[in-house]
């Protein structure tokens, strides 16, 4: 039904402007996608009030659901910082979200949704000198949701914002800092004191079955441009 | 809002491909195209004759591409397509410079021929839309008098003759239905005047095959009345019954309300060249449904390997509003109305903005006077109100996307496209929009004490939060405040409470509570929690005996000790509890354990969802050692749901989680939420049953798709074995032998049909474990002693008498209510899959019924017999 309208769950020109992977690649890439990166995001927005609005998108009885939500996090104080990855177990879940999420308020200010390559280690950090994002380096206007010009925030948020600093003051970085939120369904092994059972089996599945690993050596700042 | 901006960043070379905006180069071809598609953007009838000239101005003509153009806009674009009938008409006109070549058929004739190709694949495809709205357009064309009523009144019989296919689907012959019935509403004056018997005919047809669809409507109707069987009811309208209704009342006039119904540009224009006869829609035949013939059926019970089927219902559209404000579906007009503006919902569900554009510009292609003028907008001298029409626009849209919203047992599109299309409704006019809005609303509130449907009660919960949240969460709650007179598990209470629930999951509890008059803000009034929806810790409290071993294994897991070490050290820590000397003996020192690490463990995981799949990943061989038993396995559920008592989005969440690293089964699940319900069973309770059961299913979608590939993998391989074998001389392969042997030699096939097989057994336990659990709630308590009955309401709420006065009803009588709604929606919704089990489900859970007649046991048994397809009446 393209014929007419431009659908709404085509990829923009939204991109992770220091990928190393090939045009060609990324469009691969794209067509299959379940991840989303999602921007405008207040710096108070939890991961459950993401969580509560992208699930409508979800197709559970089709295999679906929201596998894991990573929060973008500022480099050096790690709080959130306006921005997030949202993984679905499948691409058609993403597509509902650009055609029907995207463009939508979510705590209040419109959200925007953008088709990602997927989530790499590290990318959780914002890219801006400051730590955070880098569109927040060059905002002119006053913004409470993402930190007033400066230390202003509305007396409602006051509290919200004591929350939020905590919450991720444990957020670490490196291979594994971030979950993989359960993979496909496998058949029980055995004892179920099976040690072997670490902590990422679901993350290999996951590579396999996107059959994509990027070479990507070296680090990765996260960030659209 | 513009997110074109785009503030200092390092442009690399590199990138510059991807940036540059180029206008695509459009070939002449395409342009002609596109002009076609783009008819009407002013005014079509005035476009016509210039679109005529550039088409035929066009060298050398190419009729595929003009044909494919006109076919792209009667599928998409199903508004115009009276004016694309009129395109061909003018396309029938000969230039007056080519009398020479008289022999030579018009280019009008040329493009329907080669128009009728493609409608022929979209047949073929069975793409349902596609080929509805041809037919359309054919009937315009008959009108038109360029295809002769006797080949339409053939094709229309071909989509008859699918209703009298032997065991039809039921969405099979809804949507042949539809494509005859609309065919004749829109061509029926050529048609009643070729052959008023053929007429007659294919309304009984349809008229035949929605007698038999009654049952099936008593169990989708939004508005419950399970004690009565009459299938109209107030609010609301089946699809098929207001097509007969339009049909009949058409039939009855000569068809003389299809010119007041649809626009018929053609008729303005000269009649086709005299020595042109009409063309003849060739004959065709409804392919039969593409059977996927499951290769799995060799190695599982052919019952377990169906392909799921959906929208197998009637639909029922809840009116909203009254005849004068939104037009009657069972009136011809009416249903013009309603079937073009659910067809533009359905089309243009890729781009809601554009869709809410193009709902908000549909009076244009409806006739003058259909609709009010905008308010302010300067009104043409020359366009009366027609009387009984002079519809208000707004208000027609908001009923037909409310409608298909709250369609049972599922919308067709997920409710979030219907949510989000009213949304930019809103944005795009929010002065007449809203107050469209605002009114359904209060209607659809209204209806909640006259029996709106439990799911569709849920639904509309959800779409008020979501469009709250979109608008500022302005409600005028006030007006609802008389209502917390009423019982607190009255629908309405229940829907206030649901509705500010899922606000607060989107916003925050403080900032919802800032919206809500006084009286519902006080915890008498059961509206909202006092609290934010936090977790609870039970073992913080100092006081708590277990308090200081909790503090112990809470060390443990935020020291990021390894799995065994904790498991070593809660093997330490029973031992030391049941050598206690003032253990009292009652207490169950594993279970105490138990506990203790799992609720230290979500506490560890409470800060956020990411918090919870780190916890759970780390510690997933010492999740897997305390849940090695169903009752660790109830266990970890129920120290769950006590860690998240006050945030019913987490518990469903943690369940979600726990159920996808295979800590628990989805059967686990629907049993502890039967075993822990408190009365009835919720929408809460409905969630997570629905989460679990979707689960179930959803895994066998994945492990069928996964066989499906590896087989085809394999075919694949063999095809390419074969061509290379007969390519040798000694070839002696015998290919029958061969599918055994490489089962044999492909682990990764015969370990997925495995995976399918134990999944589909899983996915018959969630679904059994339900239905005895709906069972047991529900039937009466004189039929087996050991049945669970906590509601005795169960059998009394069902009759008509204790209906009519549920103003009197408590908690409990509603909540018996509430059940039987719940259960009506896992029969409907999960009929499919029932479906295929429904012999054994039948024998294990209602065999004990049989012969009661006591009323509860009956509406039982008649509801799981309609939902399964074994009660036609």
């Amino acid at each position: 039904m393209a014929h007419v309208v431009t659908p709404l769950d085509q990829p923009s020109n939204y991109k992770d402007s220091q990928t190393r992977v090939d045009r060609q690649k990324q469009n691969d890439l794209l067509s299959k996608s379940t991840t989303l990166y999602i921007g405008n995001l207040s710096f108070y927005t939890t991961e459950e009030q993401i969580y509560e609005l992208f699930t409508k998108c979800a197709s559970p009885d089709d295999g679906g659901g929201i596998k894991r939500i990573i929060m973008g996090l500022d480099r050096n104080t790690r709080t959130p910082c306006g921005f997030c990855f949202v993984e679905y177990y499948t691409h058609a879940e993403a597509l509902a979200s650009m055609r029907y999420v995207s463009g939508t308020k979510l705590d209040e200010r419109i959200i925007r949704c953008d088709l990602d390559l997927g989530y790499k280690e590290g990318r959780q950090f914002g890219r801006g000198k400051s730590g955070g994002q880098v569109r927040d380096e060059h905002r002119q206007d006053y913004d409470p949701g993402r930190g007033g010009w400066g230390a202003q925030a509305q007396r409602l948020e006051i509290e919200r914002r004591r929350e939020v600093e905590e919450r991720y003051a444990d957020a670490q970085d490196g291979p594994g800092a971030v979950a993989g939120g359960g993979g496909d369904w496998k058949e029980a092994e055995g004892a179920p004191t099976d040690k072997k059972r670490g902590r990422s089996p679901e993350d290999e599945g996951d590579n396999t079955r996107t059959g994509h690993r990027t070479r990507l050596d070296d680090e990765m700042e996260a960030e659209r441009m | 809002m513009s997110y074109e901006r785009r503030g200092g960043y390092r442009r690399r070379p590199r990138d510059d491909y991807d940036d540059r905006r180029r206008e695509p180069y459009e070939t002449p071809e395409e342009k002609l195209k596109t002009a076609i598609i783009k008819l009407g953007e002013v005014d079509a009838v005035e476009e016509l004759p210039r679109l005529q000239k550039q088409i035929r101005d066009f060298v050398p003509v190419n009729v595929a591409n003009i044909s494919e153009a006109i076919r792209t806009g009667v599928t998409e674009q199903p508004y115009k397509i009276p004016y694309y009938a009129a395109l061909i008409l003018l396309l029938h006109d000969r230039p007056e410079e080519s009398t020479s070549s008289e022999e030579a058929p018009p280019l009008g004739r040329l493009v329907l021929e080669d128009f009728w190709k493609g409608f022929q694949a979209y047949l073929d495809k069975l793409a349902w839309r596609e080929t509805r709205l041809c037919i359309h357009f054919f009937a315009h064309l008959t009108i038109a008098r360029l295809i002769s009523p006797e080949s339409l009144v053939a094709l229309l019989q071909a989509f008859t003759a699918v209703l009298d296919e032997f065991g039809v689907s039921h969405g099979r012959a809804k949507r042949a239905a539809l494509c005859a019935a609309e065919g004749l509403i829109i061509g029926g004056p050529s048609l009643k005047h070729y052959s008023a018997t053929s007429v007659t005919e294919i309304i009984g047809a349809i008229q035949a095959f929605n007698d038999t669809t009654n049952s099936a409507k008593w169990l989708v109707q939004p508005s419950v009345k399970v004690f009565s069987d009459a299938v109209a009811i107030e609010n609301a309208d089946e699809l098929l019954d207001t097509v007969l209704f339009a049909l009949k009342t058409l039939n009855d006039s000569n068809f003389a309300q299809t010119a007041e119904s649809f626009p018929q540009p053609y008729t303005n224009l000269p009649a086709p060249p005299a020595d042109v006869a009409p063309f003849n829609l060739p004959s065709v035949l409804v392919p039969p449904e593409i059977i996927e013939l499951d290769a799995l059926s060799t190695e599982a019970d052919a019952e377990d390997t169906a392909q799921v089927k959906k929208e197998e219902w009637p639909e029922y559209f809840l009116r909203i509003f009254d005849n004068d404000i939104s037009p009657d579906p069972n009136t011809p007009a009416g249903y013009a109305v309603r079937t073009a503006l659910l067809d533009i919902i359905s089309i243009f569900e890729v781009n809601r903005k554009e869709c809410a554009r193009l709902l908000l510009e549909y009076p244009k292609w409806n006739l003058p006077g259909a609709f009010k003028p905008k308010p302010g907008a300067p009104t043409p001298s020359d366009v009366e109100p027609v009387a009984g029409k002079d519809w208000q626009l707004e208000s027609t849209i908001i009923e037909t996307i409310l409608g298909a919203l709250l369609v049972l047992p599922e919308s067709s599109h997920k409710s979030v496209y219907y949510i989000s299309l009213i949304t930019e409704l809103c944005k795009l006019s929010p002065s007449t929009v809203g107050p469209a809005v605002g009114k359904s609303i209060r209607k659809l509130y209204g209806s909640l004490s006259e029996g709106l449907d439990v799911e569709a009660s849920r639904r509309f919960a959800e779409w008020f939060a979501v469009h709250m949240s979109n608008f500022g969460f302005q409600w005028v709650w006030k007006e609802w405040v008389p209502d917390l007179e009423l019982a607190v598990q009255h629908p309405r209470r229940t829907f206030m409470r649901r509705a500010i629930e899922f606000e607060i999951r989107l916003s925050y509890h403080e900032r919802i509570a800032k919206t809500l008059p006084e009286a519902m803000q006080s915890p008498n009034a059961h509206t909202i929690p006092e609290q934010a929806p936090g977790p609870n810790f039970e073992y913080d409290d100092p006081t708590n005996p277990h308090h200081d071993a909790a503090q112990s294994v809470l060390n443990l897991f935020r020291g990021r000790a390894k799995a065994e070490d904790v498991i070593a050290h809660l093997d330490s820590l029973k031992t030391t509890l049941e050598g206690a000397e003032d253990a009292p003996l009652s207490v169950n020192v594993d279970a105490t354990v138990r506990s203790i690490a799992l609720q230290s463990l979500l506490h560890i995981g409470s800060r956020s969802f990411s918090h919870l799949l780190n916890a759970i990943e780390r510690y997933l061989p010492l999740l897997r050692n305390i849940t090695s038993s169903t009752e660790g396995k109830a266990e970890i559920l129920s120290a769950s749901a006590a860690f998240w008592k006050g945030n019913r989005q987490m518990v469903g969440i943690v369940f979600d989680k726990l159920m996808q690293y295979q800590i628990v089964d989805p059967t686990d699940v629907v049993a502890w939420t039967f075993a822990n319900r408190a009365g009835g069973l919720d929408a809460f309770e409905w969630d997570l049953m629905r989460g679990a059961i979707d689960k179930a299913n959803g895994r066998v979608v994945i492990a069928r798709r996964r066989v499906a590939a590896l087989r085809k993998e394999e075919d694949d391989v063999r095809a390419r074995d074969n061509a290379a074998g007969a390519m040798d001389v000694d070839a002696e392969g015998d290919g029958a032998a061969k599918p055994a042997e490489s089962l044999v030699d492909n682990p990764a096939l015969a370990t997925a049909l495995k995976a399918f097989t134990s999944l589909t057994r899983e996915q018959k336990g969630a679904l059994s474990r339900t239905l005895e659990g709906f069972v047991n709630a529900l039937s009466p308590a004189d039929s087996d002693a050991s049945a669970v009955t906590p509601n005795a309401h169960t059998r009394t709420v069902i009759t008509e008498s204790a209906w009519l006065n549920r103003a009197n009803w408590d908690d409990e009588e509603w909540n018996a209510w509430q059940t039987w709604g719940w259960y009506r929606q896992f029969c409907r919704v999960y009929s499919p899959y029932l479906r295929n089990y429904s012999t054994t489900l039948y024998t294990v859970s209602f065999a004990r019924l049989e012969g009661s007649e006591n009323p509860a046991a009956e509406l039982l048994t008649k509801t799981w017999n309609v939902a399964t397809g074994q009660d036609l009446s």
